[in-house]
């Protein structure tokens, strides 16, 4: 995985991407030649550029192999490529997700997503969708501004003691509130931080993963679900589909619930659906989020995505935080199993959740 | 394959230059609910959904999958667009095959459209090229693909009139498709005789832009043994080449080469020429017809222009190609390749109406996109093997 910075200013995305392809091959005793699907999640709107994955090919090592774009979220790449394995028709599979925000107008990115007669003309947004659904949240459940700022001050402070995240400062509640509204009751330090960065994530059948590592990563459960774009048709204050998603991995992981997991590692675009993936993972009662911090299950551990969100690469990027805490590859975890959640869309339309063990 | 998956349904729209009495959405949804209409099917058969559109700046909606949600009646399914150029309605299917051989779904439903009218296309597709390097001098796909003929001349001796007889047939044959845009028989006279956009290529050897979309159902084994008359999927693949380097063949394309041996290894073809019944091909220029016939090993490599001139890809011939007229009928890029597979299925499932071949049991289709490098083949037969 790259650092993910505000602007990665002295590499291409070529760059980025073959550098980070590069380091994730790196000691694993595999090489270009052994992978056997090559999935990119990427965004022709954020790299102002059709089909732009063509022009990366080579970066990804995908020359004469079998290569994809899934645009959405990494994660749901993952998912494709994990399929490709279980199936059969691959043994080794590498994801790469990838995103320069710092290049593209993100605002234009979000706002091109919203369906153009309805919801484009009123004007909505990444900040208009979130703000709409965190008022919800507080009205529906009785949770306050104040668990917005303690989840939003959680992920800085996490941050900060992240190396990967370029310019993240420890902050706390009071700072948050201190921020200026950027869709009511969302404070500009509640949403978001778009980041340029690229991780890639190598998958690899039974077999080869016991031959090329003592310390392999099991993936026992995937799903995902995506709902209504109309706001109108969803449920105030819940996520439904990261209800579905959820329950769809941990039937497949064959755990009733989210009970024992060691850690969480979810996506948002702002503090209020981090806030309602917690709660849709299970992970505390409605409207309780904020208070799941510091309890059983460590949430969010490297900050999760409100200090750095390379889109594209969020969810993707969950997976590696959570693999390399699973795997011996941060000193000092002691996880042995993990819930990951990846999102897309505006208003967090769309969820994955995979189930991770030792 | 290990474990056999199949076609059990397929729709498309009426194709046109411009579907003024459809959103976006609405396209889609006309293809999938005759999708699964032929298919005997539900929503609620189905659990997870795959779109593909091509790239998003031609209709300016990003990630439209979001909105079509809604309009496939999929809310709360997994539903994931997958882009992949003009070949994109096949890596979609691909993306399909792999969820119900992984055990992730057991109906998939794939939807490809794009409406062409609503953007600005030689404008999206010279945003192709590398900012740096390639997008000053190479204009649109054109430029790219005249210099690939050209290179097919100068080294095989290929004339523009075998170019145009790939034109010639694909339109007539397209008059006898229900759902073609373009419905209009023409000559080699015509086609010579038509304006250079970019020499050699001329305004006959350029299928039309085109509003419309297709559907398919794709159904695991167990599944699939409900339906009438799946089509068997007996190998899929799609493969890419890296960069628009010098060293890259213009003459032959390397992944197509590459996908078409995977698929024949996996489906148990050795002579493509004898044992497949009906080909459906996604031309974006006549010439690109003619390379694939020697990709594909339907001749041998520069027999082309003979296998042309000899009629055999005529829907009379031995080796009938693009019987519904191919990219010449319609040429919504984004459903093009889905299109090409959902022909397929349905000649050999029977259900072709007036340009079906007769006892077709094996078809094989091919799809492309990218800077000619995205390259994809299936072959699907009644069998199923």
């Amino acid at each position: 995985m790259s650092e993910l910075r505000p602007a990665w200013d002295s590499l291409q995305h070529v760059d980025l991407i073959s550098e980070t392809v590069n380091t994730a091959l790196l000691g694993s005793g595999l090489d270009i030649r052994d992978i056997g699907v090559v999935i990119d999640c990427g965004s022709d709107v954020l790299d102002g550029r059709s089909i732009s994955n063509c022009g990366f090919l080579g970066a990804m090592g995908a020359h004469h192999k079998e290569e994809s774009r899934v645009e959405e979220d990494g994660l749901f790449g993952a998912m494709y490529a994990l399929n490709k394995l279980a199936g059969g028709s691959a043994k080794v599979g590498l994801i790469v997700a990838y995103s320069k925000p710092s290049e593209s107008i993100v605002e234009n990115y979000y706002r091109t997503i919203a369906e153009p007669f309805y919801q484009r003309p009123v004007g909505l947004n990444k900040a208009v969708a979130s703000g709409l659904l965190a008022s919800q949240y507080l009205q529906e459940t009785g949770a306050s501004e104040e668990d917005l700022a303690s989840i939003a001050a959680h992920a800085w402070t996490a941050a900060s003691q992240n190396p990967t995240i370029v310019g993240a400062e420890a902050r706390t509640a009071a700072d948050i509130e201190a921020s200026e509204y950027a869709a009511a009751p969302l404070r500009s330090l509640a949403l978001s931080r778009p980041t340029d960065g690229a991780v890639a994530v190598l998958v690899a059948i039974e077999s080869v993963a016991k031959r090329i590592t003592p310390n392999p990563v099991w993936i026992t459960g995937t799903g995902s679900a995506m709902e209504s774009q109309f706001f109108s048709e969803r449920t105030p204050g819940r996520l439904e589909a990261a209800e579905v998603a959820a329950s769809s991995a941990l039937r497949r992981a064959g755990r009733k619930d989210a009970a024992g997991f060691s850690m969480a590692e979810v996506s948002a675009p702002s503090a209020a659906e981090e806030a309602m993936v917690v709660e849709a993972l299970g992970l505390a009662p409605r409207g309780q989020a904020a208070a799941a911090y510091g309890g059983d299950v460590d949430i969010n551990p490297s900050g999760g995505s409100l200090p750095a969100d390379p889109i594209m690469a969020t969810g993707l990027v969950r997976l590696h935080e959570a693999a390399i805490r699973l795997n011996g590859g941060l000193e000092g975890s002691t996880a042995t199993s993990a819930l990951v959640h990846g999102s897309g869309g505006i208003g967090s339309q769309t969820h994955s959740v995979f189930t991770l063990e030792v | 394959m290990s474990k056999s998956v199949a076609i059990v349904g397929a729709g498309q729209t009426h194709h046109a230059r411009r579907r003024t009495d459809v959103t976006q959405v609405g396209l889609a949804r006309e293809a999938a609910i005759r999708a699964l209409q032929d298919a005997d099917l539900t929503m609620d058969d189905i659990d997870s959904v795959i779109v593909c559109t091509g790239p998003v700046l031609f209709a300016a909606v990003n990630q439209p999958e979001k909105w079509l949600v809604d309009a496939l009646g999929a809310r709360l399914k997994p539903v994931v667009r997958v882009t992949s150029g003009g070949g994109t309605g096949l890596a979609g299917a691909l993306a399909a095959v792999n969820q119900i051989k992984g055990g992730f779904a057991d109906r998939v439903l794939v939807v490809a459209y794009d409406k062409l009218s609503e953007g600005a296309l030689q404008y999206s597709i010279s945003t192709l090229y590398d900012p740096f390097w390639g997008r000053e001098f190479a204009v649109g796909i054109m430029g790219f693909s005249a210099a690939a003929w050209r290179g097919r001349m100068d080294q095989l001796g290929h004339t523009e009139e075998a170019a145009a007889l790939v034109s010639v047939k694909n339109h007539k044959n397209a008059h006898l498709n229900e759902y073609a845009h373009v419905r209009k028989e023409i000559t080699v006279e015509d086609v010579m005789n038509s304006r250079p956009l970019c020499w050699p290529i001329k305004l006959l050897d350029v299928p039309p832009i085109s509003d419309g979309a297709c559907a398919v159902v794709i159904a695991s084994e167990d599944a699939a043994k409900k339906a009438d008359t799946p089509a068997w999927i007996r190998g899929m693949a799609y493969y890419s080449e890296a960069d628009n380097a010098a060293n890259r063949s213009t003459v032959q394309s390397e992944p197509l080469e590459i996908a078409a041996r995977h698929v024949y290894a996996e489906a148990g073809i050795t002579n493509p020429r004898r044992q497949v019944d009906v080909v459906e091909v996604q031309e974006p220029y006549t010439c690109f017809e003619l390379s694939y016939y020697e990709s594909l090993g339907l001749c041998e490599p520069g027999g082309a222009a003979a296998l042309i001139e000899s009629g055999a890809t005529e829907m009379s011939g031995d080796i009938p190609v693009n019987p519904s007229g191919g990219c010449m009928g319609a040429n919504p890029i984004g459903a093009t390749a889905l299109i090409r597979l959902a022909e397929v299925a349905q000649q050999v499932r029977g259900r072709s109406g007036e340009h079906q071949i007769e006892n077709a049991k094996v078809g094989l289709m091919q799809a492309g996109g990218g800077w000619a490098n995205l390259r994809g083949v299936a072959a699907v037969s009644s069998e199923k093997g």
